[in-house]
């Protein structure tokens, strides 16, 4: 009975009628949705974005959405802009972009006469930081889910710690070091990156962080980029720098910002076989085709959805990432032999690999298409 | 004042832990423990009626809810979709309840099941339908549900949490069905096993069911988004559930896009194709016309077109407000909506569709108590109809719904000799004349019907009869076909079943059925068609009978709250519009009460006003 008070408490809001409508639509009009790249490797090809100037400066997470020319976003009224990252810095995780307007050619010194809601990030970075147990709204376009003038997704929960994150995406690491705050609720959904983590009047905390999991549970983590991080910076070879969020935002703004190199990426996914699998929740989701590519190489080579993925090449296949370790080891071209499970009968498949297809969602392990 | 979480911590003996982190509290608020206690009321209040829907033996599939006393209760489509019509509905008393599988709306992955008392006239614990569109963001709302099929004794589970969204649309998954359009999404946990339950703000009042989520890479658990389509959209559908309808959404017709992608613009939208037989099209929609507002929404994006469109049915009539191409000013019209159905049946055979998606436990092996369920008395309230999710519903809401009427209108079936009616006719442009109305039958039995007004040549035409010139059936000339719809009126009054004269070959309309709830918009007998707000306010929405004979469709529209004849429209080719007749003044003729006033329209002009004095009704 305790258990189940406890539960009930903990969720309880201030008043069962103490709506957060008003802080919700108010933080909604300091906030943009992206549209930009992405699409292969699960990565996702929008984001959310805090406006940090009334004519258009915006910060989000420094994702691959941003790696085009052709970056969009949708202000809270359905305005839809153009936009240009200004400077990314990898440590923070952090990037300032900026909104273009059509027949400006210096956009950073003509005034564009925007003059937009935002929140100020430097004040929002002197305040005191939340702790654990405190309430927080999390605001942003998890799952595309907004278009236009409709208005971002908002969900409630609390700060579990304030603490070092451990994580990785895929087979790389966290690039941001410093302390994050943890949520309770489920706030890093795809997409979610980059916007507003807030208190529940609407003050700004942090930037929710992109999609990552845990390098020892993979679970997935729920947490923000506080604005008062920092981060020592390797500018030459022994110089450290000090750098925060607003002193980014700022020296960007300004054109002075150097964005340093991306991380370095992994190995790739191997051939390509058309074969897609159950969700991979568990460490070790058994490997059953949830759907094959017509056309692809699998279908060709008979491989039927339920069919349970058994032997590649006389290797055990016990999971969906032991799966994807041995495919990785594979290239477009080879031939692999499969042995499935269908029903009750084990059955034998060759399967020659292909190529993957332009805009196939790649595996986690698998490198990017190679930017021109 | 505000309520701090730690607080609680020290309410519930905590402090200690609490105070170890260094810190230092103040009583509990008074507030918070107020808002418990309300929370607590109202879940106690509404868990009787959340059920969870199972294969026939009790083993459970999702979710539902009880909205009424008799036992109805929603779910989701793509719950009962693996149970098969008989099923078994858990309560939280702990019993199981034999149910039967009554309307569906496919598309919109709505089911209505309909439990059945365990003693012939026990009521079942029913929940309220509250206004989703009064739902907003940052709302606190209840699920409800069987999530994992945890509950054995079938109480179910509560989780609380925020409405992130509203009017948000979800594109269909799975064979073109379950789209969500206009739903509300929350941060509410929600689980396979959810699927079908309730959506409750914080009154208990039942605002949504729950059915989807947005999962991706994150597994099909709860991944802080979840779905209900809201319970206004099934509000719309659910007469036509309760008369066992397989019902179909709608399409306009015509295709909408944004106009002008430049950016720093708000854009309009506008129509970049309209099909030939629409009703749009016959509204004089044409491309490139801007859609201004759609059912009293305004229109800015495709998803608002998407969503406001999703949550309508079939045939349902709805103003439609527009900017021709070039012009200022807007116009209304009313439009009726197409199906769309055909073309998801078509795709039905597709391979590699995928799973319907939502939370829902591992699908077990196809139907395991199929045979068990035969001997439950809900198996004898079944009965297939193409069209149908079950027939036997409705014929059961038509008997009811002809009782009402009769008990409205009296009876005419000893009337069935030839018919006259006398009065004064008034057309829309001004001429007048007064009115003498035959029906009169031949030798052969078929029914003349004679319109004459003044002094000028009465138009005549038997509409059953074989070789009927085509554009005979349309007249008199402007009317759409008054003469057939006035036959239709005596046929409809004298025989009151399918057996009496009503019959076609059409399997899914055979002659005489129940079709759900449509919105009529009567006019005055001053004959102005309103428009705007105006047209808005004269909507009653109606119970419907849809009858047929030939190639005659007929649509009778029936006042909700007694059961008196609103109006009634009659089509012969599907191409056209009806003839629509208005229905007022209902009068006692030899104990039958008959309208004294019959306003006439087609399209969107008014043809003419009949008012009439005395009516004779002749017996054979």
């Amino acid at each position: 009975m305790r258990t189940l008070l406890l539960l009930l408490l903990l969720a309880a809001p201030a008043v069962a009628a103490d709506p957060f409508g008003k802080v919700a639509a108010q933080v909604n009009e300091k906030c943009v949705k992206i549209f930009g790249a992405g699409g292969f490797r699960g990565a996702t090809n929008y984001s959310t974005g805090v406006l940090v100037s009334a004519d258009g400066h915006f910060v989000t997470i420094a994702s691959q959405t941003l790696d085009t020319s052709e970056l969009i976003v949708h202000l809270h009224d359905g305005r839809r802009m153009k936009a240009v990252v200004l400077a990314t810095e990898p440590e923070l995780d952090i990037a300032l972009c900026y909104i273009r307007l059509e027949g400006k050619r210096d956009i950073l010194k003509e005034p564009n006469g925007l003059d937009l809601a935002h929140f100020d990030i430097a004040e929002a970075a002197k305040r005191k930081p939340a702790e654990a147990g405190d309430w927080v709204l999390a605001h942003s376009n998890l799952f595309e889910i907004a278009m236009r003038d409709e208005p971002l997704s908002v969900m409630q929960g609390s700060i579990t710690g304030v603490s070092k994150l451990h994580g990785k995406r895929g087979i790389f690491d966290f690039p941001y070091t410093g302390d994050v705050y943890v949520v309770d609720a489920i706030t890093n959904g795809p997409g979610a990156g980059g916007g507003p983590l807030t208190t529940r009047k609407g003050e700004l905390l942090g930037l929710i962080g992109r999609e990552i999991k845990n390098g020892q549970s993979e679970t997935w983590i729920n947490y923000a980029i506080p604005v008062f991080a920092e981060v020592e910076i390797k500018e030459d070879k022994d110089k450290l720098t000090k750098v925060s969020i607003p002193q980014f935002v700022e020296l960007a703004k300004q054109g002075k910002y150097k964005t340093r190199p991306k991380l370095e990426l992994g190995k790739g996914p191997g051939g390509y076989t058309g074969i897609k699998f159950v969700p991979n929740v568990l460490d070790r989701t058994p490997p059953y085709v949830d759907e094959v590519t017509p056309g692809s190489p699998a279908a060709k080579a008979g491989i039927q959805v339920n069919d349970l993925v058994s032997f590649i090449d006389g290797e055990p296949i016990y999971s969906i990432k032991t799966y994807l370790a041995v495919m990785s080891r594979t290239q477009p071209g080879g031939t692999v032999r499969m042995e499935v499970r269908r029903g009750d009968n084990l059955q034998s498949v060759e399967i020659v690999l292909g190529e993957w297809p332009k805009g196939t969602l790649k595996p986690a392990a698998a490198k990017p298409d190679e930017k021109k | 004042m505000l309520f701090d979480r730690r607080d609680a911590l020290k309410a519930l003996g905590l402090a200690p832990l609490a105070l170890a982190a260094g810190r230092t509290f103040a009583a509990p608020d008074k507030t918070a423990a107020d808002a418990e206690a309300e929370r607590v009321k109202v879940i106690t209040l509404v868990q009787p009626a959340v059920a969870a829907v199972c294969f026939y033996g009790g083993q459970v599939c999702g979710s539902g809810v009880v909205i009424s006393d008799d036992g109805y209760c929603l779910t989701n489509f793509h719950v009962v979709q693996p149970t098969g019509s008989v099923m078994q509905c858990g309560l939280a008393d702990g019993k199981l309840y034999d149910s039967v599988l009554v309307g569906q709306d496919r598309v919109g992955d709505v089911a209505l099941v309909k439990l059945l008392p365990k003693k012939d006239g026990d009521k079942f614990p029913f929940v309220k339908l509250g206004d989703s569109d009064t739902v907003e963001v940052g709302d606190w709302s209840l699920a409800m549900g069987n999530p994992f099929g945890l509950a054995l004794d079938f109480t179910p589970t509560v989780t609380y949490g925020l409405i992130s969204g509203v009017k948000r649309y979800q594109p269909p998954e799975g064979k073109g069905t379950l789209e969500y359009t206009d739903c509300i999404q929350f941060d509410t946990s929600i689980n396979p096993g959810n699927s079908g339950g309730p959506l409750f703000n914080m009154k208990g009042e039942l605002i949504g069911i729950n059915g989807r989520g947005s999962f991706e890479k994150r597994g099909r658990v709860n991944s802080g988004v979840g779905y209900a389509i809201s319970i206004n959209q099934i509000k719309n559908f659910l007469a036509h559930m309760k008369a066992g309808i397989d019902t179909d959404h709608a399409t306009l017709g015509a295709r909408v896009s944004t106009a002008g992608e430049e950016a720093g613009t708000l854009d309009n939208l506008v129509f970049s194709q309209i099909q030939d037989d629409s009703d749009a099209a016959r509204r004089g929609l044409k491309p490139q016309d801007q859609l201004v507002a759609f059912a009293g929404r305004r229109m800015d994006s495709t998803n608002q077109f998407k969503n406001v469109l999703g949550i309508y049915p079939m045939g349902w009539r709805l103003p439609l407000r527009y900017k021709a191409a070039g012009q200022g000013a807007t116009k209304e019209t009313l439009v009726r909506l197409l199906g769309n159905m055909d073309k998801e049946v078509e795709r039905e055979d597709q391979p590699n569709d995928k799973p319907p998606p939502g939370p829902r436990p591992n699908q077990p092996p196809p139907n395991p108590a199929a045979a068990k369920s035969a001997k439950s008395p809900a198996a004898k309230m079944v009965e297939a109809k193409k069209g149908y999710a079950n027939f036997y519903f409705n014929r059961q809401e038509t008997k009811r719904l002809l009782a009402a009427f009769k008990k409205a209108h009296g009876e005419a079936t000893a009337f069935t000799g030839n018919w006259k009616a006398e009065g004064d006719m008034k057309l829309a442009d001004g001429r007048a004349g007064e009115l003498k109305l035959e029906w009169i039958d031949d030798k052969e039995g078929f029914t003349e019907v004679k319109l004459a007004r003044g002094n000028i040549a009465p138009d005549a035409l038997k509409p059953l009869a074989p070789d009927i010139p085509p554009a005979d059936r349309f007249l008199p000339q402007g009317s759409g076909g008054l003469l057939s719809a006035l036959f239709q009126f005596k046929l409809f009054f004298s025989k009151l079943d399918a057996a009496g004269g009503f019959k076609s070959n059409d399997s899914i309309n055979p002659g005489f059925t129940h079709g759900g709830m449509e919105p009529v918009y009567p006019i005055d007998a001053d004959m102005k068609v309103k428009v705007g707000e105006e047209l808005t306010k004269s909507r009653i929405d109606c119970e419907v009978i849809r009858t047929a004979v030939d190639n005659y469709v007929t649509k009778w529209y029936f006042h909700p709250k007694d059961a008196t004849l609103v109006g009634w429209e009659t089509t012969f080719v599907k191409e056209e519009d009806p003839c629509e007749v208005y229905a007022c003044d209902h009068k006692d003729v030899n104990g039958v009460k008959l309208p004294h006033c019959l306003i006439v329209r087609w399209g969107d002009k008014v043809y003419a006003t009949l008012t009439i004095k005395s009516y004779t009704l002749g017996k054979k």
